[in-house]
């Protein structure tokens, strides 16, 4: 089933080499497509043939699908990893891996399409009963007035093809609706190449779930559990937990129910995460949308219960794997995550590239460093931030996060600075040690200069 | 592996009334091209991972008479990114697939000795169907072909070498 498969590995950084090792652990070879700013890189060390796609630009090598497809055909590859990122949610890359005969790890291209779009996953959320925030597409200016009166502010306009934090606008009073509604269609026409938006609730006072489903090519899916990530910095991550408790009981239910028949009705095959914010104010969740990929935080769910995700990912999507039957799974302990970013906390967290003249992760017990980084390496200001990911183990949240401030102290990086003082500050701060961490909670922090 | 003299001599000897302008000769790690014709000075390539040894010339007949013939040999340890010091490299603008002609059979765009001048179209590159061909972008004489019809070339791959008159 495994044997024989090639796996053409469409991604950089930390997780290219995570994919390389789940690959060479079901016996499959791999092929690493870079660009030639990372012919240098880890994963390009560790895959068993590296092909240069393209410049450094990510258009002309990690976006560039056409090169890639090309490469992953002519080098006898049978299936592609996406990874996160780049092209792992692009629907038309995996339509292009159908028809060169690949097996795109991840779900049809048909699903793609649908969670693509933020106002269709969100009617088909609605559709199936799962609670959604207030709010709804709009299409001319009296719609738009209508549905802020519906809503009340603060709300958000969001981009229906955004995501993750991009193409969305906040709007705190009457006066400014209009306009932002024109400035966010304008926005998202150019960076999605699809004006639409939509109007949804913004809770100022909520906490960030998430919940991993898999499913097979069977029919059968599975809950592999919750994450809460609150810890966001402009809408990016960067603290993820796993473990128990982390929604109100009834709330639980009610987001693994609608993330099991979200993956039903989809259809969906290999991993997927089903978003939602919990509003603590309203004592109420709602759907956010679903990212149709492998997470940067899969190691926390994998740490709760001894998974191997990745694998069960490229099994899912090869086909031949069918997953127990059994609907969710029951974490063990707590595990707790950060992102290590070459970002300087101080200087707003601007992106901090540079070469690595140290690198020392600590090494002790219930301790997991997924990174891409070694002494000397140089790294490239073209890509995103992230450095390493730090995953912590503990029988309960206050033995992790014990366990996480020890590691944090221990980490050494120089050459250029990171982020890791921030990170030592937020695991240090009462409020985090406490859980009490909401989604503005980093930036009001960090605006005010209080970390 | 020891170069024999000796060995040359012979080659050069039967090789000396026949009609060629490229020929390369390889055992072991040592190669040799003989080239004559456009191409007046000894010429040397490097390539280790693109073979050109079975490359089939496809110049136009010659009506001239044969020119002296020039040798020259390289060890062939170099790999094809690490060319050697002897004139510029015309490097794959783009990975994909590389055809050496407009079409199977026909003859190659360029071949060892032949002049090009910067637009001059010396290969294919095919991605996922479409063909986008490539030109030399500098204007010399091709010295050493470094990649097969066929072949997977990555972005910046070395494909020609290219003797300048400069």
């Amino acid at each position: 089933m495994s044997a024989g498969h090639r796996v053409f590995v469409a991604n950089r950084g930390e997780v290219a080499e995570r994919i390389i090792r789940a690959c060479r652990e079901l016996g499959m070879a791999t092929v690493l497509g870079v660009s030639v700013a990372d012919r240098d890189s880890m994963a390009a060390g560790v895959a068993d043939r590296v092909v240069t796609i393209g410049s450094a630009r990510s258009a002309e090598s990690y976006l560039n699908a056409d090169a890639l497809l090309h490469a992953a055909v002519a080098t006898g590859c049978t299936v592609v990893h996406p990874g996160y990122g780049f092209l792992s949610e692009n629907a038309a890359f995996a339509r292009a891996c159908d028809a060169a005969g690949l097996i795109f790890v991840g779900p049809s291209a048909q699903a793609l399409e649908t969670l693509g779009d933020k106002t269709r996953a969100r009617e088909l959320a609605q559709g199936l009963g799962l609670p959604i925030a207030a709010g709804g597409r709009a299409g001319d200016e009296r719609e738009v007035e209508e549905i802020a009166v519906a809503v009340g502010y603060p709300l958000l306009i969001k981009a229906a093809h955004g995501g993750g934090g991009k193409g969305m606008k906040l709007v705190t009073d009457q006066t400014e609706l209009i306009g932002a509604w024109k400035t966010a269609a304008t926005e998202a026409e150019q960076a999605f190449g699809d004006g639409t938006v939509f109007i949804e609730r913004f809770a100022s006072q909520a906490r960030h779930v998430e919940v991993q489903i898999i499913g097979d090519r069977a029919g059968n899916h599975r809950v592999l559990g919750l994450r809460e990530c609150s810890m966001q910095h402009r809408y990016q991550k960067v603290i993820e937990e796993a473990g128990q408790d982390l929604l109100p009981e009834v709330h639980e239910q009610t987001v693994i129910k609608g993330s099991l028949s979200l993956a039903r009705r989809l259809g969906y095959v290999g991993l997927g995460t089903v978003e939602f914010l919990y509003d603590e104010e309203r004592e109420t969740v709602s759907f956010l949308e679903v990212n149709p990929r492998l997470q940067v935080e899969h190691p926390v769910t994998e740490a709760v219960t001894g998974l191997d995700l990745v694998r069960e990912q490229i099994l899912t999507c090869v086909g031949g794997s069918e997953l127990a039957t059994e609907e969710t799974v029951d974490p063990v302990g707590h595990a707790i995550e950060c992102r290590i970013t070459a970002q300087d906390p101080d200087r707003g967290l601007i992106p901090s590239p540079g070469t690595l003249t140290r690198w020392r992760p600590p090494r002790f017990g219930y301790l997991r460093v997924d990174s891409h980084m070694y002494e000397g390496y140089r790294f490239p200001p073209f890509y995103d931030a992230l450095m390493a990911k730090l995953i912590v183990w503990g029988a309960t949240r206050s033995d992790a996060v014990e366990n996480l401030d020890r590691a944090l102290e221990q980490f050494e990086a120089q050459g250029f600075p990171t982020n890791l003082p921030l990170l030592r500050r937020i695991v240090a701060h009462p409020d985090f040690r406490k859980g009490a961490v909401t989604t503005t909670w980093l930036t009001e922090r960090l605006e005010g200069g209080e970390l | 592996m020891e170069f024999d003299a000796e060995e040359l001599a012979a080659l050069l000897e039967l090789l000396t009334g026949t009609d060629f302008s490229y020929f390369q000769y390889e055992k072991g790690d040592v190669r040799i091209t003989l080239t004559r014709g456009e191409v007046p000075h000894p010429q040397s390539t490097s390539d280790g991972d693109a073979p050109t040894s079975r490359r089939s010339r496809t110049t136009q007949p010659k009506t001239s008479a044969p020119a002296p013939i020039s040798a020259a040999t390289t060890r062939d340890s170099v790999r094809p990114d690490v060319v050697a010091d002897d004139g510029p490299v015309i490097q794959a603008p783009m990975m994909g697939t590389f055809y050496s002609a407009p079409r199977p059979g026909e003859p190659a765009f360029v071949a060892p000795g032949d002049a090009v001048e910067p637009h001059t179209v010396v290969g294919i590159i095919e991605v996922m169907k479409l063909m986008t061909p490539v030109v030399a972008g500098i204007a010399g004489v091709i010295s050493a072909i470094h990649v097969e019809n066929g072949q997977l070339v990555e972005f910046e791959q070395p494909l020609f070498q290219v003797k300048t008159s400069a």
